[in-house]
């Protein structure tokens, strides 16, 4: 089984403090620290685990700048076969359909009958690129998979509905599966496994030789544009408790004794 | 003129609540406009649900074929297309529910529309449409406008459009006929699997000590049990906590977990997701730590306290011990 694995290279702001860049239209990224975004990282940890139960091969490919080689060297430390970078600076300003595009013409040429993705990336919080990506194929696709069994031909899986609901569904292969985080558990990649994969090439194609032309990618080919964006107005919502650990704890206690915390 | 289609949505022959959001946003952004409001239901026996709909919007579409019986993206897309193609500029609003997050992507692409999912602002502005998202792990906002503003998808975050009745007429339903052949759909409902019942009902908890990604990879979990014990409630997380089996799928709270009514909610370490906000009901008293003072868990929060879980969940246990003597 020839099996596609897109990953996403995004600044990790879950906990970082943010400012708004001069632009205004993007939030500063220099001081940002960069990694795979999470979902990910369980779609290249599946496909591995099913290359492992039936054979066949896995391919990594990103739409991302210089540094991502780090993440996609990782993945081949994880068990993919090849790692394929894709970056040109007319790539800059792709929206999720301008970067679905490019990932679909480099995916076109290429043997597929699984490609995985993530369901969501949380830097846009998009959630869009496997199911466009899936469309220019021409392919079937479903989000918030887990319980992935690939069989003769097709596939079969879980997807993810409200309240802890699932719905079962069989799917024809080719297809564009994006995978829910929890499927499975990503495993650890050793500093030797690293090690063994240092020597091998990660091409890095380019406009070109992804086959688009710069009027069908970065801001010319993408739907959507970005006016501005901003922080949400501090200090709306909670009172702060301030005070050292201990001096908060001890008020917090407090107020959950006068509202009925404490049962 | 523009015109404004609402798609409903429906599981085991109901509506689902995202359907009358979708359509108190159509209705806004119909009014704006000046345009009129359809709304489209592709369903298996579609009739009761038609009738409701028709009191709400001055048109139905209607398609019966029992390939829409379930809301599958595979016959909804191949169906969609060709309705809406020759309709001419339009946009299309959807909820952004797990069922229209498979959706809308493919669809869009199909209808070579350009999409912006999950938005919780709708404006138009000099006769152009905005819309307002959250990105960056939902701290920053942005507005995003359409290149091509003649075809637009947008899907809306829950909550986001209030939808009250309409005491007007009745509109009318047209019935179309299903645009869909024969042919078998490459994607096939199996049936559905139903949640897993656990041990703890967190649902139906007074008090819950939530645990987010802020406890770490190898959290000591002595720590937070016996903080739940001593406030008397109920351990309850977040989705990665889930994912990283530190705790069972029926403590996670969220829009795909379990939605729960506590009197009081204690998320430590937990950033505020839409997604998890989503599943705390009624009005708890939120109180939140977070090293992260823009953490968005914070605005939903009546009381924060900024700073390590690990050094306030010790200290807070031992002041409740001490206020309960
Ligand atoms: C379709 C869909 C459905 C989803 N359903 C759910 C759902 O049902 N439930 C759910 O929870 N999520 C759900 N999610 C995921 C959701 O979007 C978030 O990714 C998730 O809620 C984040 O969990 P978190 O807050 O624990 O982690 P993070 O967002 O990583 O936040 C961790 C927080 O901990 C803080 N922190 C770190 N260290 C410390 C420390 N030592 N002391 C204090 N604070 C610290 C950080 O500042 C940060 O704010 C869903 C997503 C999608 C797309
Ligand atoms: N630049 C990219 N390169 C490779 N894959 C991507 C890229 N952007 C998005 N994806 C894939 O699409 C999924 C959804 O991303 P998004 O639509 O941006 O939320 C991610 O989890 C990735 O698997």
């Amino acid at each position: 089984m020839d099996i596609v694995v897109c990953m996403k290279w995004i600044p990790d702001t879950s906990e970082a403090e943010l400012a708004v860049d001069s632009g205004g239209k993007d939030i500063k990224k220099d001081n940002l620290d960069y990694d795979i975004n999470d979902w990910d990282r369980f779609a290249i940890e599946e496909a591995v685990r099913i290359k492992e139960k039936v054979g066949g091969k896995v391919t990594v490919v990103s739409v991302a700048p210089e540094d991502a080689e780090e993440m996609l060297r990782e993945s081949l430390a994880r068990g993919a076969d090849e790692a394929y970078h894709l970056w040109d600076d007319a790539f800059e300003g792709s929206d999720g359909y301008a970067i679905s595009r490019i990932l679909a013409q480099f995916i076109k040429g290429r043997p597929h009958d699984l490609i995985l993705t993530g369901t969501l990336a949380e830097d846009d919080g998009g959630a869009q690129v496997g199911g466009m990506l899936a469309a220019m194929l021409g392919l079937p696709s479903a989000t918030l998979v887990s319980k992935i069994e690939p069989q003769d031909g097709k596939v079969t899986f879980n997807r993810e509905l409200e309240g802890g609901l699932y719905e079962a569904v069989e799917m024809d292969l080719p297809a564009v599966l994006a995978v829910a985080t929890g499927l499975n558990e990503p495993r650890f990649v050793s500093i030797r496994a690293v090690r063994k994969v240092a020597g091998m090439d990660i091409p890095v194609l380019d406009l070109g030789e992804v086959g688009l032309d710069e009027a069908q990618v970065g801001s010319q080919g993408s739907k959507t544009q970005i006016e501005k964006v901003f922080l949400p107005p501090e200090g709306e919502g909670a009172e702060i408790i301030k005070g050292s650990p201990e001096e908060a704890a001890a008020r917090l206690a407090e107020i959950l004794k006068e509202k009925g915390g404490i049962g | 003129m523009k015109q404004i289609f609402v798609l409903a949505e429906h599981r085991k022959q109901q509506l689902r609540d995202t359907t009358w959001e979708a359509i108190a946003a159509g209705r806004k952004v119909a009014g704006e406009f000046g345009a009129e409001l359809t709304c489209i239901l592709l369903a298996s026996n579609p009739d009761g649900m038609a009738d409701q709909l028709a009191k709400e919007c001055p048109k139905v579409l209607v398609v019966d074929d029992p390939k829409f019986e379930t809301f599958n993206s595979d016959a909804l897309i191949k169906a969609l297309a060709p309705i809406l193609k020759d309709r001419g500029p339009f946009m299309l609003i959807m909820g952004n529910s797990n069922s229209v997050i498979d959706l809308a992507p493919g669809l869009s692409v199909a209808l070579d529309a350009a999409l912006a999912t999950d938005c919780f602002g709708l404006e138009v502005q000099d006769g152009k449409l905005q819309t307002l998202r959250q990105i960056y792990s939902y701290k920053v906002n942005s507005v995003v406008s359409f290149k091509d503003a003649e075809r637009v998808v947008v899907t809306l975050r829950a909550g986001s459009f209030p939808f009250a009745p309409a005491a007007g007429q009745a509109g009318s339903v047209e019935k179309i006929a299903s645009p869909l052949g024969a042919e078998p759909l490459r994607k096939r409902f199996l049936n559905y699997v139903e949640a897993e019942k656990g041990d703890v009902d967190i649902a139906s908890a007074d008090i819950i000590v939530s645990l987010g990604r802020g406890i770490g990879d190898e959290p000591e979990m002595e720590a937070f049990e016996s903080l739940a014990e001593t406030l008397g409630g109920v351990l309850a997380c977040s989705r990665p906590i889930v994912d990283k089996s530190i705790l069972p799928k029926y403590h996670q709270v969220g829009t795909s977990g379990v939605e729960v009514k506590p009197k009081v909610y204690l998320a430590l370490g937990i950033s505020g997701a839409f997604q998890h906000i989503g599943g705390i009901k009624g009005s708890p008293l939120i109180i939140a730590v977070n090293k992260d003072p823009r953490a968005p868990i914070f605005r939903v929060a009546q009381y924060g306290i900024v700073g390590d879980l690990h050094q306030v969940v010790p200290a807070l246990e031992a002041k409740i011990k001490e206020l309960k003597k």
